[in-house]
């Protein structure tokens, strides 16, 4: 096992530094001179000597495998640089949005998973019978529009026709439910189909058959089913939790939500280059930790996976 | 059985939902605007964070930093008027100007507000050179006097003529607590913003809400809205859902960046609200680069002229809301009215005009002249919804008389970098409005990084057009500076540089209870101070 892991864990130096090196060189492919951008974003109209000067404060006048070398030196020890834009630190900027997206996240991960659970096991029960097609048609509805509308809508009925929830923001505490609840349908129905079918499907096993023959309550039964289908879902779901904070981009615009999301949307339209090259990075990094976690988790499950790897 | 016992429950469900919010709706918003009746609190909305509000710097909303902070003078419909300075004077020669200030005027802070601290703010900005530098007046002035605790004069290189519009400006030249400066400046960010104006800033959540709140000292009339909130809201589906819940009370901005024409048409007919529209703030053209292509003969930009139809864009695409400009600078703009002629939509003489340039229509309906089409690109910031809207009105119009033009869409860095290289055949042209038009715009296009400078460059006289701005600026006789202007804006005209479109406006949604909604003269200010709700 400890093989297995240090293994694991070398192979995702080079991914890492691939991300790295991509999430650099994209800002530099661009037409436009950082520098210049720099000084546009404050209103300064460019000339000739100040886009100098500027290129000199950003360090852009350094060779570009120096500047990458310092980037990613001062990156991993959390120095993202400064915004062009308001020229605080990107790390601090990051670090005040972050627990918002984590918040709104870790809400809609307990959506995702007691929907999801709840309408697939549901499913499962009454497969192919009125209640198992509703169901599934409405997570269909649901997931099939993209998420500003179906944010928009929420918004519209829960919010101004109902009076429920604030319309956006994070002032109050039942501000999240409505973000969260957008955030999540997208993943519901994956989890729903990927729940009922395991379920579906453990229903035909001989173990199954032998629990009916010794006589055991259906209730035990259903439980026995859904407990060995659950770990093929952890596996998807290790992999969903960056997507989610990922997926916060468009939710958090809509309603206002003061997470990473929004700071990477307003950076993209400033063209404010340290936060989208550091977004990048964190967001490249997440996906590549998670993925090696699940591994980790799924191999300490399964030995033949070890012995495979 | 037990099955559809379900189905019903779960339909029950649903129908009860859709009840409660077909009778709960309106109720809900209704009884909000009702309990705004009290002076307590105004909620704006706003796409953007108000950010760093340093007066002396670009960072920050204006808006925001107009609540704040003070000049000298300001700007207003009936021309400039004191502000902290009570009164001034002007030397015979124009070059030095002293200011008489306000006694007993604090900061926020305790602070005194005096000679001293006038002189160290106008120093920082003067010191500050890269940032202010598009000023004019930054370069023109040569030194600053504290003559006594309540006198203070600037003393210029030329007899600039903009010095007290510029003054006037909501930046830079506004005053921040000398507590406030970090290491004896304020270029590199301040400490705290305190200023002298009608608002302190009492709460800033970075890009979630900032509170503002009455300055209990504050020097001249209070304002009678005790806080207000500015809310942050990036989308503008949001904002507009907030408003119907009765969660915010105002909306506020100009060329659509806060409601769109079709939400304020809308807001309108509903009759809910109350909707204000400004004067003419700006110009919206289209400028034709003399330098490049077909564009660059004399007789193609007349021709386009005729060719494009502006009633229906300001009809069509802009809901009527902005009035069809016959002129680059609507004649409301100082020094602008010079009897200049508009050009009214006529296709056939677009047709001949192109016909007499040699351009010859070919068997596919576009025209030709030694074996080339005469094809056009015209380059709008992608980000602009209604500019593409315009584009396309003006292809048809175009396709009309045989013009191809090709639209094309840019990121905003991209669409400014266009600007400066002068790639582009036409491109938006949005002046600044009052009181940075005439001077201040006209100034601009001497300036190789505007579009204006790019484009004007094939011009004959693009060189005498440049010297006669520097001089204009420095031109002490009043009536030598209208002929100027005069010579100035009639050679733009007769060579068809720009496509006048409309005038821009300002408009304003509220609900019914906020009274005393109005307008500055700059498009970037938001007189809160003149709010109050009805009681």
């Amino acid at each position: 096992m400890g093989r297995y892991v240090i293994k694991r864990i070398l192979a995702i130096i080079p991914v890492l530094i691939g991300i790295s090196f991509l999430a650099f060189i994209l800002i530099h492919l661009r037409t436009s001179d950082p520098a210049e951008v720099a000084l546009r974003v404050n209103q300064v109209t460019p000339t000739p000597e100040m886009v100098d000067a500027m290129r000199e404060t950003l360090g852009l006048d350094k060779p570009f495998l120096t500047r990458y070398v310092e980037w990613i030196g001062n990156s991993i020890q959390g120095d993202f640089g400064i915004s062009y834009v308001n020229q605080q630190s990107v790390g601090e900027q990051i670090a005040r949005a972050l627990p918002a997206t984590l918040k709104l996240s870790a809400v809609a991960l307990i959506i995702i998973l007691t929907i999801s659970i709840l309408i697939g096991v549901l499913s499962a029960i009454y497969e192919n019978r009125l209640v198992d097609r509703l169901m599934r048609a409405l997570v269909f509805i649901g997931t099939a529009m993209p998420s500003f509308w179906i944010g928009i809508l929420l918004m519209w009925l829960f919010a101004v026709k109902l009076n429920w929830f604030p319309t956006s923001g994070m002032e109050q505490a039942s501000s999240v439910i409505l973000p969260a609840v957008t955030l999540s349908l997208v993943f519901i129905s994956t989890y729903v189909r990927l729940i009922r079918n395991n379920m579906v499907q453990n229903k035909t096993e001989n173990y199954v058959l032998y629990a009916r023959v010794r006589g055991l309550k259906e209730r035990t039964i259903i439980w026995k089913v859904f407990r060995n289908s659950l770990q093929l879902s952890i596996t998807a779901l290790g992999m969903s939790i960056p997507k989610l904070i990922a997926g916060t981009v468009i939710v958090e615009n809509i309603y206002a939500w003061p997470g990473i999301g929004r700071l990477c949307v307003t950076a993209i339209f400033n063209s404010d280059f340290p936060i989208i090259q550091a977004y990048i990075l964190i967001m490249g990094v997440m996906f590549v930790v998670c993925n090696l976690l699940v591994d980790l988790l799924n191999s300490a499950l399964d030995p033949r996976i070890r012995r495979e790897g | 059985m037990h099955t559809s016992r379900k189905v019903y429950t779960l339909a029950l469900l649903i129908s009860i939902l859709l009840v409660l919010s077909a009778c709960t709706g309106t109720e809900a918003g209704n009884a909000e605007q009702t309990s705004k009746a009290s002076n307590a609190e105004l909620v704006f909305a706003s796409t953007k964070d108000i950010r760093d509000i340093n007066p002396h710097l670009y960072a920050g909303e204006m808006p925001a930093q107009n609540m704040v902070f003070e000049s000298l003078i300001i700007n207003t419909p009936e021309g400039i008027k004191p502000a902290l300075a009570e009164k001034w004077d002007i030397s015979e020669d124009g070059t030095t100007y002293t200011f008489y200030l306000h006694k007993d005027v604090q900061f926020s802070d305790g602070e005194a507000f005096n000679a001293e601290a006038v002189k160290l703010n106008i120093d920082a900005v003067l010191e500050n050179v890269e940032k202010n530098s598009w000023l004019n007046l930054v370069a023109e002035i040569k030194e600053t006097k504290v003559i006594d605790d309540s006198t203070f004069q600037i003393v210029l290189k030329d007899p600039y003529y903009p010095t007290l519009e510029e003054l006037g400006l909501t930046r830079p030249f506004r005053f921040i607590s000398p507590k406030s400066f970090v290491d004896g400046t304020t270029a590199n960010g301040v400490s705290s913003y305190a200023g002298t104006g009608p608002y302190i800033l009492t709460e800033h959540k970075q890009d979630q809400y900032a509170t503002f709140t009455v300055n209990e000292n504050y020097w001249g009339d209070k304002p009678q809205i005790q806080t207000i909130k500015w809310k942050v809201m990036p989308d503008h589906q949001t904002i507009l859902l907030a408003l119907e819940k009765g969660e915010v009370d105002l909306l506020f901005g100009s060329d659509g960046d806060m409601v769109d024409n079709e939400s304020f048409k809308v807001l309108t007919d509903q009759g809910k609200y109350s909707t204000v529209i400004s004067h003419p703030v700006g110009s919206r053209a289209i400028v034709l680069n003399t330098n490049r292509s077909a564009t660059r003969e004399p007789q193609v930009r007349e021709a386009l002229m005729y060719a494009i139809h502006k009633q229906i864009i300001a009809d069509g695409i802009l809901n009527g809301t902005e009035q069809v400009a016959d002129t680059l600078l609507s004649t409301s703009v100082p020094y602008a009215d010079v009897g200049l002629e508009g050009v009214q939509y006529d296709m056939n003489k677009a047709s001949d005009l192109l016909t007499a340039a040699g351009w010859i229509a070919g068997s596919d309906g576009y025209r030709y002249k030694d074996g080339n089409k005469l094809e056009l690109t015209i380059y709008y910031n992608s980000d602009n919804a209604q500019e593409r809207t315009i584009s396309e009105s003006m292809q048809n119009d175009l396709k009309q008389v045989g013009i191809a033009l090709n639209i094309v869409g840019e990121e905003k860095q991209a669409y400014l970098d266009r600007q400066k290289t002068g790639e582009f055949d036409l491109m938006y042209s949005l002046s600044w409005g009052l009181p940075y038009d005439p001077q201040t715009y006209v100034s601009s296009w001497r300036v190789p990084s505007h579009a204006d400078y790019q484009a004007q460059l094939g011009l004959e006289k693009k060189e005498w057009l440049d010297h006669m701005i520097t001089d204009l600026m420095v031109e002490q006789n009043e009536e030598q500076r209208e002929q100027m202007y005069k010579e100035i804006l009639t050679y733009i005209h007769q060579e068809n540089v720009y496509i006048p479109l409309t005038y821009s406006v300002t408009k304003a949604v509220h609900i019914k209870a906020l009274q005393g909604v109005g307008f500055n003269v700059s498009q970037y200010e938001i007189p809160f101070e003149k709010m109050y709700f009805e009681e």
